[in-house]
């Protein structure tokens, strides 16, 4: 296991940060904390990588306890924090160098700036990088011993979306010889494209847990399905296939449903007994976004309210 | 051993960053050439034998102000801007972060006192009357005993704002209770017995010593043996006063017991500390 968080709490005062967290992650995987800002996930990460203290409960990182045997974790954790601080008169090179020497083992310089795509800005000085290259060459400091689970707190906050890209190819790469990684972030489309499991943080506690395709399915949100058929139709048995219409958008018509499996199975029935041929359908289904809203809509009311008593 | 490893890295960065910003290169060479000219030629009024009874209180002034301001500054700015927070995700610990801005301070304190050194060859014939080693010995362990000051001052402020302020706070007192401003024996009877309490009043008799009045190692064992030990207390109260980050609070019972710890250091010094020959000694007019 990398990870196992039993009843996990964290208090500032009356403030709770965490209000019991259990979690169990597996060796593998990317997974993604997803949540509205001031839900926890930067508290979570940061006891994880040994940057704070919890109040209560169980917490095992690669085996270890963050706590107990800090030392020991951060040599075998590669972490980059929400916000980056790096010395700004050193160059990418020197930089890597300076963080190699921390560790008792770290991959050569040059590899690390190659992987991160920095070897052109290897005598550049931090300062002069654009935000995209400050952000990979944190990524590259994370990497730099070759860590067995990598710790990214919003990693691509800021980015444009090529910048984004580049870095979560670096973040699959090493996803790919088999090591964790856990990011938060705030993008959902990152979430869909980057993790295979999701969870979603809402004022200290886990709301939702599963892979990207598990939590669009659990969604209670409506499906949209337009229809365009050869001539005149109508549309009541759909509806009492549990679909409402919406009427017409040029040639096509608008059905919304919960149940979109139901209302194809009518409509192949009435186009049998209404002697008319589909010509097109198209269909959207509830996006990760729509669950994640559904999830935290109304997260900030609530947080006010339930820090307050 | 891999913490001296990590040392030295960080020490090598601090250097590579000092060489590229201009404002600490003229803390390290501008200002000791202007008190050096300062000194020369208002208060030796630019003759050499009048010009080496001031260059001890001016070597001293550099010690001080090499120790206690860019360092207080630098370990402020570091915790401010998130710097050392993200060293703390490393193995890197405390002690070697504080060891490589030791050994920064004491480069530049190094440099600033040859260029002084140097140009006042130069400018006023200025030689060392007694032994180099011992002036190097004065100037090193000067430095170690004033360099955890300056840090101290970085762990305890609050930010870059405050800092400076602390810095001042604790550089006046060190100057002028050292003899190194104004000659010793023009303070009060009961100011000089103040003064025996500042460790800075040991660099400065044992730089009358060694410059002026021609002594070698053997004779400024005292004032060496008080700054060698101002220096293993200053690092011990490091160790408890280091904060990796803004929002970690001041502990206000480690902050007890440095204060307390301090008190019997001084407490000490004062009782079996040597006498101080610059209060007796006189200049030939």
């Amino acid at each position: 296991m990398t990870i196992v968080l039993e009843q996990l709490r964290k208090s500032y005062g009356e403030t709770h940060a965490l209000r019991g967290i259990d979690l169990v992650i597996p060796q593998g995987g990317v997974t993604g904390l997803l949540g509205p800002n001031g839900a926890g996930k930067t508290t979570l990460v940061e006891i994880l990588e040994g940057l704070r203290q919890r109040t209560s409960g169980r917490v095992s990182v690669l085996g270890l306890d963050p706590e107990q045997n800090g030392r020991a974790l951060k040599q075998r954790i590669g972490v980059q924090l929400q916000s980056t601080a790096m010395p700004l008169d050193l160059s990418a090179r020197e930089l890597l160098e300076m963080y190699a020497a921390f560790y008792p083992r770290a991959l050569p310089v040059a590899d690390v700036l190659k992987k991160v795509g920095l070897e052109a800005k290897a005598k550049t000085l931090t300062r002069a990088l654009s935000g995209g290259q400050q952000q990979r060459l944190a990524l590259g400091i994370a990497l730099i011993h070759d860590p067995e689970l990598l710790i990214l707190d919003e990693p691509t906050a800021g980015l444009d979306p090529a910048a984004r890209r580049a870095l979560h190819e670096v973040i699959r790469e090493f996803h790919r010889s088999g090591r964790s990684v856990i990011l938060t972030t705030h993008y959902i489309e990152e979430a869909e494209d980057l993790c295979d499991r999701v969870i979603v943080i809402r004022s200290g506690e886990i709301v939702a847990d599963g892979t990207p395709f598990d939590l669009v399915g659990r969604s209670e949100g409506a499906s949209t399905l337009w229809i365009a058929v050869s001539g005149p139709f109508d549309p009541r048995p759909l509806e009492a296939a549990g679909a409402s219409h919406h009427g017409q958008e040029g040639t096509h018509h608008r059905f919304t449903t919960r149940d979109p499996a139901a209302v194809i199975v009518a409509l192949g029935e009435v186009l049998r007994s209404q002697q008319v041929t589909l010509t097109d359908l198209r269909m959207k289904r509830p996006a990760l976004e729509d669950v994640y809203l559904e999830l935290v809509g109304s997260t900030d009311a609530a947080s006010v309210l339930e820090s307050s008593t | 051993m891999s913490q001296l490893r990590a040392a030295l890295a960080l020490y090598r960065g601090h250097l590579l960053t000092y060489r590229r910003n201009r404002t600490s290169i003229y803390w390290i060479l501008a200002f000791p050439l202007f008190f050096l000219l300062m000194f020369g030629y208002v208060f030796g009024r630019g003759d050499p034998e009048a010009a080496r009874f001031v260059m001890p209180g001016l070597f001293t002034i550099t010690i001080i102000s090499g120790s206690v301001f860019g360092i207080a500054m630098r370990l402020v700015t570091e915790r401010e801007i998130g710097i050392l927070r993200r060293h703390r995700a490393t193995p890197v610990s405390a002690v070697a972060i504080v060891l490589a801005h030791g050994a920064t301070a004491l480069t530049t304190l190094v440099v600033s006192m040859t260029l002084q050194l140097i140009v006042a060859r130069i400018l006023f014939k200025f030689q060392i009357a007694g032994s180099p080693l011992a002036f190097a010995l004065v100037l090193l362990l000067g430095g170690a005993a004033l360099i955890p000051i300056g840090l101290i001052v970085g762990s305890i402020a609050r930010d870059t704002r405050t800092a400076p302020a602390i810095a001042n706070f604790v550089f006046f007192p060190l100057m002028f209770l050292s003899g190194s401003a104004i000659p010793f024996m023009m303070l009060p009877g009961w100011m000089q017995n103040l003064a025996r309490l500042i460790p800075t009043t040991y660099i400065n008799e044992a730089l009358q010593a060694v410059v002026v009045r021609g002594m070698g190692v053997a004779q400024v064992m005292g004032p060496l043996s008080v700054l060698a030990l101002t220096s293993v207390a200053g690092v011990s109260l490091n160790g408890l006063l280091f904060r990796w980050e803004s929002t970690e609070p001041v502990n206000p019972k480690r902050l007890m017991i440095a204060l307390g710890g301090l008190a019997a250091l001084y407490a000490g010094v004062y009782f079996f500390a040597p006498t101080l020959g610059m209060a007796t000694f006189r200049p030939p007019d």
